[in-house]
């Protein structure tokens, strides 16, 4: 049985594609084969996370969309720089990533043709089938547009990244409405970059009650985090730290089956 | 009002992305790509428009009757209905005279013959049924207007309104059929001689030209097959396409003579009411359900579309869509419209379900 996690953040900036590459990593190390895909197509970047090289993406998703290659073609093991020599006896843990193409006329084509959205859908089923996968994390475009839409419909579980922050807020209850709408079994919130003296416990209680879904972790702004610039994952390079500590706990969350409705 | 309007922009939204996310996509995924390696077949070249078609032409589509629509292939590749229409022009023949008229002039016998045998019943003179060439001449011979071409427009109109669109005749494939449609005129001026058509038979056989004419698509069809489906209103304007007392002689005929001369083996082996066409359509019905739209220009030895054939009768024994199927066991169609997530279908070991929480390594830097 294989889980599709999303995640979404209705504002830019909220550090989403730095959380799903961790959480991804993290998921992964735990022993599983786990995929990202980055459905951002309009403004991708989490390649940069996995130090995939440019150079080296020689078909993207968007060569899918386009009809002109297979998904599995489109999709790179970055085992080795996420998470290291792994035993290459057996096929966990491993971790692949589907990027978006950062070329600018692809971006351009997309936003002017647009594409069939169904098309991703069958690139998804593809991957769980294809690379085996017992995870795969979609990194969303923030916002609401159709391929986000289409990957709340067919997540198991919804991860909302939210700032403490008003216009956060108001946006984030937009992506839960949808996404009661369309019936995502298990949904739950990050609080990211919360700032050092806030009372996170006031803070998570607060959130919750104001969308009526649990929060997984409340983050504190991460200095260090800011420094690495996107230049590797997180988790890694600080294993010990405080930010780990909690994005584990949602790694557990996610890790956990999704409750199945009662037949 | 504007509350409701948005309401409904969001469902319309919601729906297509549940639609774009069922699994019913990836049956028919699956079903296009087993078929589209079959390279049986030959594609109509008996004028030359038809000979043009790409014989690797394979679109899938399935229209439910709330209007949700699953395409596969070439779903969009545009064609002409050929006989296809027949059924349609027959609905429309009888909401302009009654059942009773029409039986008059066409019977509702299948035949053994060929369907452009120049043959009629020898007791009543009449063609054998609407879907063989003659019944379908007698038929346009039947469908009133003012004059010609309000005759042209009414039969288009009438199919619009099944297709949800606006429906073109391709005046290229017209032209070709009237050039050599002798054989169809010696139908014709046989059932003059007969008295069993109006004097008017000359523009009728233009007319049932122009009726083979039309382009659709193979999303046309399956909201076509939708429409009767749903008792007669298009599923996704909520237009009535015919009066509900007729969908069930069209479906009678279409399951009893709709496939050409393997009709019979048609309603006992798939059991769902289906006409073909030369150009490489078939529209099929599950009453109550969804319509069936398939298109794929190799034809077998009978005149149906080869994968379109196999399509139609692997969604029938795989679903149990035979119209007489009782207490099916299997998988439903019906329960594939929205979205399964993932975790209910296995497509791994059953790690992941297995996984404890406390299964989370503590990272070690590579």
């Amino acid at each position: 049985m294989s889980k599709i996690i999303s995640t979404h953040s209705f504002r830019g900036g909220t550090g989403k594609s730095n959380l799903t590459a961790n959480l991804a990593v993290l998921v992964a190390r735990a022993g599983y084969r786990v995929a990202v895909i980055d459905t951002d197509i309009q403004s991708p970047g989490i390649h940069v996370l996995f130090r995939l090289d440019p150079s080296s993406i020689k078909h993207s998703l968007n060569d899918f969309l386009w009809g002109r290659c297979s998904i599995q073609a489109a999709s790179y093991d970055v085992t080795a720089s996420a998470i290291g020599q792994v035993d290459e006896s057996t096929d966990r843990p491993r971790l692949f990533l589907i990027p978006s193409s950062i070329n600018a006329g692809e971006l351009a084509r997309i936003l002017r043709e647009g594409y069939d959205v169904s098309r991703l859908n069958d690139g998804l089923q593809d991957l769980l089938s294809q690379l085996r996968l017992d995870f795969l994390f979609i990194d969303t475009h923030p916002g609401v547009n159709e391929e986000t839409l289409l990957s709340i419909a067919v997540s198991d579980s919804l991860v909302l990244i939210v700032r403490p922050d008003q216009q956060d807020f108001q946006g984030t209850a937009v992506a839960v409405e949808l996404a009661r709408k369309l019936e995502v079994p298990e949904m739950f919130l990050v609080v990211n970059k919360a700032l050092a003296g806030t009372d996170f416990s006031v803070l998570k209680d607060f959130v919750e009650s104001m969308y009526r879904v649990d929060v997984a972790a409340v983050l504190p702004l991460n200095n260090e985090m800011v420094e690495m610039a996107s230049g590797g994952i997180f988790s890694n390079r600080y294993p010990e730290h405080p930010f780990t500590r909690e994005l584990k706990r949602v790694a557990e969350r996610i890790l956990k089956p999704v409750p199945q409705p009662i037949a | 009002m504007t509350a409701t309007s948005s309401d409904q922009e969001l469902d319309l939204l919601v729906g297509r992305m549940k639609a774009a996310a069922a699994p019913i996509r990836e049956v028919l995924r699956e079903i296009h790509a087993r078929y589209a390696a079959r390279d049986e077949g030959k594609v109509a070249d008996y004028i030359p428009e038809l000979a043009k078609a790409d014989p690797r032409w394979f679109g899938l589509v399935i229209a439910t009757v709330d209007g949700q629509v699953f395409e596969v292939g070439d779903s969009r590749q545009q064609f002409t209905i050929q006989s296809i229409s027949k059924p349609f022009v027959y609905g429309l023949a009888l909401e302009d005279h009654g059942l009773e008229e029409v039986l008059k002039r066409v019977g509702v016998e299948p035949t053994g013959e060929a369907f452009n045998a120049i043959v009629l019943d020898e007791a009543s003179n009449r063609p054998f049924n609407p879907m063989v060439n003659a019944g379908a001449i007698a038929t346009a011979d039947l469908i009133q207007g003012r004059d010609f071409p309000e005759r042209v427009r009414r039969l288009a109109a009438m199919l619009g309104k099944y297709c949800g669109r606006e429906v073109y005749i391709d005046n290229s494939v017209f032209m070709s059929e009237r050039m050599t449609g002798h054989r169809n005129r010696a139908i014709g001026h046989l059932m003059l001689n007969f008295g069993m058509v109006s004097p008017q038979i000359e523009d009728s056989l233009e007319l049932y030209f122009q009726q083979c004419s039309a382009m659709v698509d193979a999303r046309d069809l399956a909201l076509m097959g939708a429409t009767l489906a749903r008792g007669g209103v298009n599923p996704l304007t909520g237009q009535r396409a015919i009066s509900q007392t007729y969908v069930k002689y069209l479906l009678g005929i279409m399951l009893t003579c709709g496939m050409y001369d393997y009709a019979g083996e048609w309603a006992f082996r798939v059991g769902i009411p289906a006409k073909s066409g030369v150009g490489g359509g078939i529209v099929g019905v599950v009453p109550g359900q969804f319509g069936i739209g398939v298109f794929s220009p190799p034809l077998d030895a009978k005149g149906n579309s080869v994968r379109g054939v196999l399509a139609c009768q692997e969604l029938s024994t795989r679903f149990g869509l035979h119209c007489f199927e009782q207490d099916f066991a299997g998988p439903q169609l019906r329960d594939m419209l929205t979205p399964a997530r993932a975790a209910k279908v296995n497509h791994t070991d059953g790690r992941a379900t297995a996984a404890s929480a406390d299964a989370v390594g503590f990272p070690v830097e590579p």
